[in-house]
């Protein structure tokens, strides 16, 4: 188990920086991995945001003032370049983000790493039928298994809040599930 | 003997944390509920070694990125001081010409500086704020319409969906 606060240390030491930085990766990097895959859906898409958020904590973390757990941060950055992507690809294929998540699910039937039953695949476009909010939400509580209080932190949602957005979020995938 | 006197003890606080505990185990109970009804993975897959190679690929990024570290101390002050010299000359001349070949009015500025926004950045404007931003005097029918009416189209029109083409009082100069 790392010292998170020794490991910022050594990140912002130009000698211990490159150790530092692999330690830092090889930590989160399936954590974080799962975080974006369940945002972007696809693996190379992914890769790219994965690599983008490593490669912004590095850059960044002279601006890391530790007020927060530094997963938390790594979190947020990773949720805001995945997010970012997104928008940025339904602008380049010039259709909405409805149109775009639609096409996401439609390229997972045909996606080699995805290897989900017709129930998963159910699952996925229930999921991507909840707003934004509500979808991290759902992911991070149901797939990864985090504490509302982890995920308060990283959201910026009161733990009231959030306890009322999954809930509703479920019964919303509940009933995608039962229709469809 | 005293009936009344409760003679139990709760711990520090049982009462004020009560609902917080109850809804906790409510919650816990759904998700027990719910693994039923969804399922528990969510079929994603990842090639083979992905995750062992990641930190050299990141690297390799990295190692191709300009360094982020300039070295300020190392260069010598005199430098610095000619360089703002020199910017500020070459400021002043542009500043001084450009003030006598042409006089910049806010008007066109702001104009050229709105429409190079407008189409460099997908706004996603309404057809009402599209209004709102371009004056009516300012538009031709043309901007809409890509095919113009000839003006025979016009007068053939209404002279075979109006009864009587002479109450419209068109001058002979109008048709």
């Amino acid at each position: 188990m790392i010292v998170e606060e020794t490991l910022v240390n050594e990140l912002k030491q130009l000698e211990t920086q490159a150790k530092a930085f692999e330690v830092l990766v090889n930590t989160y990097k399936e954590r974080l991995y799962w975080h974006i895959r369940r945002i972007v859906l696809n693996h190379d898409d992914t890769d790219d945001v994965l690599q983008n958020t490593f490669i912004k904590v590095y850059k960044n973390i002279d601006n890391f003032n530790g007020e927060s757990k530094l997963y938390s941060w790594m979190y947020r950055i990773a949720t805001n370049e995945a997010l970012t992507f997104l928008k940025k690809k339904s602008k380049k294929l010039k259709i909405s983000d409805a149109e775009l998540q639609d096409k996401m699910i439609d390229n997972l039937q045909a996606d080699v790493y995805f290897e989900g039953d017709e129930i998963q695949l159910k699952l996925q476009k229930a999921v991507a039928t909840l707003p934004e909010k509500q979808k991290l939400i759902f992911n991070m509580k149901y797939f990864e298994e985090m504490k509302y209080e982890e995920i308060s932190d990283i959201l910026d949602t009161t733990v009231g809040g959030l306890k009322a957005s999954y809930h509703l979020a479920v019964k919303k995938v509940e009933s995608f599930l039962k229709e469809y | 003997m005293n009936k009344n006197k409760n003679t139990f003890k709760t711990p520090e606080g049982y009462f004020e944390k009560f609902s917080d505990t109850l809804l906790d185990k409510i919650s816990d109970l759904k998700s027990d509920q719910e693994e039923t009804i969804l399922p528990k993975e969510d079929g994603f897959s990842i090639p083979d070694g992905y995750f062992g190679s990641l930190h050299a690929n990141i690297k390799n990024r990295l190692d191709e990125e300009p360094s982020k570290v300039i070295a300020l101390h190392g260069r010598p002050k005199f430098y610095y001081y000619a360089a703002a010299a020199v910017a500020a000359i070459v400021f002043l001349t542009i500043g001084i010409r450009t003030a006598i070949n042409e006089t910049p009015t806010f008007e066109s500025l702001a104009k050229i500086e709105i429409e190079d926004y407008f189409e460099s950045n997908d706004l996603g404007l309404s057809t009402y704020e599209i209004a709102e931003v371009i004056p009516v005097d300012d538009l031709e029918i043309s901007d809409i319409v890509d095919n113009l009416l000839e003006y025979e189209n016009i007068i053939d029109y209404l002279d075979d969906s109006i009864e009587n083409f002479e109450e419209l009082n068109l001058t002979d100069y109008e048709y």
